[in-house]
């Protein structure tokens, strides 16, 4: 089903989707775009090219209660926090963004163990995907289409959304989008030749350039682990590494956390927090021996995981191609760059 | 109910905390709202512990050393006196009321001059009112 | 002034010549990134590396931070524009490099920019400098008749804010932190190990990015900072959600310089102003 909207009416929209439950939309702020709880329809603003943090934390925040207690009370009296949530709508994913979450949900879910909290609010969402603008060229960082992801690649969204002028196409992609689609009486119904502009997009999108290299799972996972003990090759390429977070934090692919005891004043928070395996003490054990002390040892577990470990276990590339990690990187170590690398050694 | 505000007492073991001791034996009164913790020599106060009793509920922090020159360890309030005037001004910076953090040489003694300062500071602590801006949010529920 | 490329070229020479007479093992400068405005720290230890180095208006990280990667007696020569070369003098205050160990190339540069934003660092972000304040061998003219503005320039609108305005203004920027600690990992002074927040006994702030952790994190690093912030401005750089670090830092250094008479990383012969006091003191600082 094709719909569409102007996108000067864009805050009707939201306020729509703000009746049905709960509005996760780009918001301008200060230093870039981000996804935000909205509080004023007015907030929403699709002119961005991607937003700074990736929403991952639509469903795996960046700190996430699991149990309240009482400290010195038996254990019984703990309650495990209730979720509860409201239909949740995720509005202007971009397609690699869309793409993570599905490389997520073989970790969170399909792996066997179910994580409660990932899975309830996968489902309580509604994913709006919305197409890289092709006129305007990709960012130097990005390189999705090496991850064979197109920029308006719809697979993954239940809604997906593309920009014909000053209109926004939306075209449902499951049922679950379909419905939200036919209950949203403000949009009006796409004509002919939007569906033709729309499909056109899509099949434009395959061939939207970013960086690319021909990537195969199986060759990159073989390279790398002859690679590993290439002490030399993780030299070089970590030497400017300063072991700070950034790269994981704004990973859409990047799952790790930590979990903690908060208590004040004997109420205590059991929670889980993100976590990235580029901390000194992501890999600290209780005795004091830490596995991981130098710098190539935690960017060579990250690259590995991604590139490697990944595709073992699950067949997939744990990498979208967005190019967050490279673009927010303090001292600019490109993740492209690094596989070019391993695949030439 | 009016407002009894919460002050954090931070006193040195040799002068300070000995001259609060003296202001309790000569039976001074002066208000009840400090908690003094003792420390061994004022430069054992780590800035974070002021920050932190701002985070967890304190309206006033009040830190007592040993007049400059009259330390037991020779130099330690010197140094003292150096990290906490940035920590004042850390806390002045970031927007929080410079009168809420306060720091007094006192010798031992001084009991009278311990409870004047108290009396003082919790005069102060008072007009001011209570410490919202630091202190942790789900503490501010509670009260 | 002399251009970049004429800069990264001297920065050939001397990094050939070093290493070909085994002066230094290693030259610490920038290398090729992914694009040209994209140059990445480099440490170059063989003369086929010399060809790598680059220099151009983007190579803004403070090299001194890869400095205490090195054992004691690793001989070292560091590119150094002027913030590194103040991060050198307040490492070598601190006892953590040794300045017989480091062959420093002086780098003067006005012009450099900030390759997320494309605006022109100066004495709003940092310091301010553009000649380094040490060095062995200059690669470049000094540059002199450019305007000084004062690094503390910037502050006075600030510190014109009511205090609620200020807080409110404060409160919201450090709830933006995502506690990714970039700032802490490309700040040249911050080397502890492990760093206050890391700690689990005594336990000082939460994991977890929310309100009261951020600013216990941040209010404690500016503190920890005091008197020792070169102000290169490389923590605000490397936030990726733009937090301005350097005012805070900034108002700090300000305030050190006022009541201590002494501003970080200018002299080899300082103190740094905590680890050090003097009698005469006033008790007026207090106020």
């Amino acid at each position: 089903m094709l719909k569409k909207i102007s996108i000067s009416k864009i805050s009707e929209l939201a306020a729509a989707l703000m009746d049905k439950g709960l509005l996760l939309a780009p918001v301008k702020e200060i230093s870039g775009h981000n996804f935000v709880e909205i509080k004023d329809p007015k907030q929403v603003d699709l002119d961005f090219h991607n937003t700074i943090a990736s929403p991952k934390a639509a469903f795996f925040p960046h700190k996430e209660d699991f149990i309240k207690y009482e400290t010195g009370k038996p254990i019984d009296t703990a309650s495990v926090v209730a979720l509860n949530l409201p239909p949740t709508f995720l509005f202007g994913a971009r397609p690699c963004d869309v793409k993570s979450f599905g490389i997520m949900d073989i970790h969170f879910i399909a792996s066997g163990i179910v994580d409660p909290f990932w899975k309830q609010r996968r489902e309580a969402a509604v994913i709006f995907g919305y197409a890289f603008d092709l006129e305007k060229p990709a960012q130097p960082e990005e390189f999705y289409q090496t991850l064979g992801i197109g920029a308006a690649d719809p697979e993954g969204s239940d809604i997906f959304m593309v920009k014909k002028g000053g209109d926004l196409l939306l075209n449902s992609v499951t049922p679950k989008g379909e419905k939200i689609l036919t209950e949203l009486k403000i949009l009006n119904e796409g004509k002919a030749a939007d569906k033709k502009y729309y499909d056109e997009y899509i099949k434009k999108g395959k061939e939207y350039k970013t960086r690319s290299m021909c990537l195969e799972p199986g060759a990159i996972t073989k390279k790398l682990e002859d690679l590993f003990q290439n002490t030399d090759f993780w030299n070089r390429v970590s030497s400017a590494c300063i072991s700070c977070g950034v790269c994981t934090f704004v990973c859409p692919t990047c799952y790790c956390f930590d979990i903690c005891d908060d208590t004040l004043f004997g109420h205590g928070t059991r929670r889980r927090v993100w976590d990235a395996c580029m901390f000194t003490d992501f890999t600290l054990e209780a005795s004091g021996h830490n596995p991981r002390t130098h710098v190539y040892q935690r960017l060579r577990q990250k690259i590995n995981h991604k590139y490697s470990y990944h595709v073992r276990k699950y067949g997939v590339i744990s990498c979208v191609g967005c190019g967050r990690c490279t673009k927010y990187c303090p001292v600019n170590i490109d993740i492209y760059s690094i596989i070019e690398d391993a695949m030439k050694a | 109910m009016s407002f009894e505000p919460k002050i954090l007492g931070i006193a040195c073991n040799w002068c300070t905390y000995t001259g609060a001791d003296l202001a309790g034996t000569t039976r001074l009164h002066y208000p009840p709202n400090v908690r003094v913790v003792r420390v061994m020599c004022s430069s054992r106060i780590n800035p974070s512990f002021i920050f932190r009793a701002f985070q967890l509920g304190a309206d006033g922090v009040l830190v007592g050393g040993c007049h400059p020159g009259d330390c037991h360890y020779n130099t330690g309030n010197l140094y003292a006196r150096r990290r906490l005037a940035v920590t004042k001004k850390i806390l002045e910076f970031a927007g929080l009321e410079p009168g809420r953090f306060r720091v007094e040489w006192i010798s031992a003694s001084e009991g009278n001059k311990f409870a004047e300062v108290v009396q003082e500071f919790t005069a102060q602590i008072k007009e001011l009112g209570p410490q919202q801006k630091l202190k942790i949010d789900e503490l501010q529920e509670k009260a | 002034m002399t251009d970049f490329r004429q800069i990264e070229n001297n920065l050939k020479k001397e990094a050939k010549r070093l290493l070909e007479a085994g002066e230094v093992a290693v030259v610490l400068a920038y290398g090729r990134g992914y694009d040209e405005k994209h140059p990445m720290p480099f440490a170059a230890k063989t003369i086929a590396d010399v060809e790598s180095l680059v220099f151009n208006e983007y190579c803004n990280f403070n090299m001194a931070s890869y400095l205490m990667r090195y054992p004691w007696g690793t001989k070292i020569a560091i590119a150094a524009k002027a913030a590194d070369s103040r991060a050198i003098i307040q490492l070598v205050q601190e006892e953590k490099v040794r300045r017989e160990d480091l062959v420093i190339l002086g780098i003067p540069a006005y012009g450099m920019k900030n390759q997320k934003t494309n605006e022109v660092v100066d004495s709003k972000t940092t310091g301010g400098l553009y000649n380094p304040v040490i060095y062995d061998i200059l690669l470049g003219e000094e540059i002199h008749g450019q305007k000084i503005v004062s690094p503390y320039e910037v502050l006075a609108e600030y510190e014109a804010m009511d205090k609620e305005e200020r807080w409110a203004f404060w409160k919201s920027q450090m709830d933006k932190c995502i506690r990714c600690y970039a700032c802490r990992k490309a700040c040249p002074m911050c080397y502890c190990d492990p760093c206050f927040i890391d700690q689990n006994k005594p336990r000082w702030a939460d994991k977890a990015p929310q309100s009261p952790g951020n600013m216990m994190y941040h209010l404690t690093r500016f503190h920890h900072l005091a008197g020792r912030c070169i102000d290169c401005g490389e923590c605000s750089r490397a936030c990726p959600v733009d937090i301005p670090l350097y005012l805070f830092h900034k108002k700090v250094a300000k305030e050190c310089e006022e009541m201590f008479g002494q501003a970080a990383g200018m002299k080899l012969e300082d103190k740094p102003v905590l680890v050090d006091f003097r009698v005469e003191d006033s008790d007026k600082i207090l106020e």
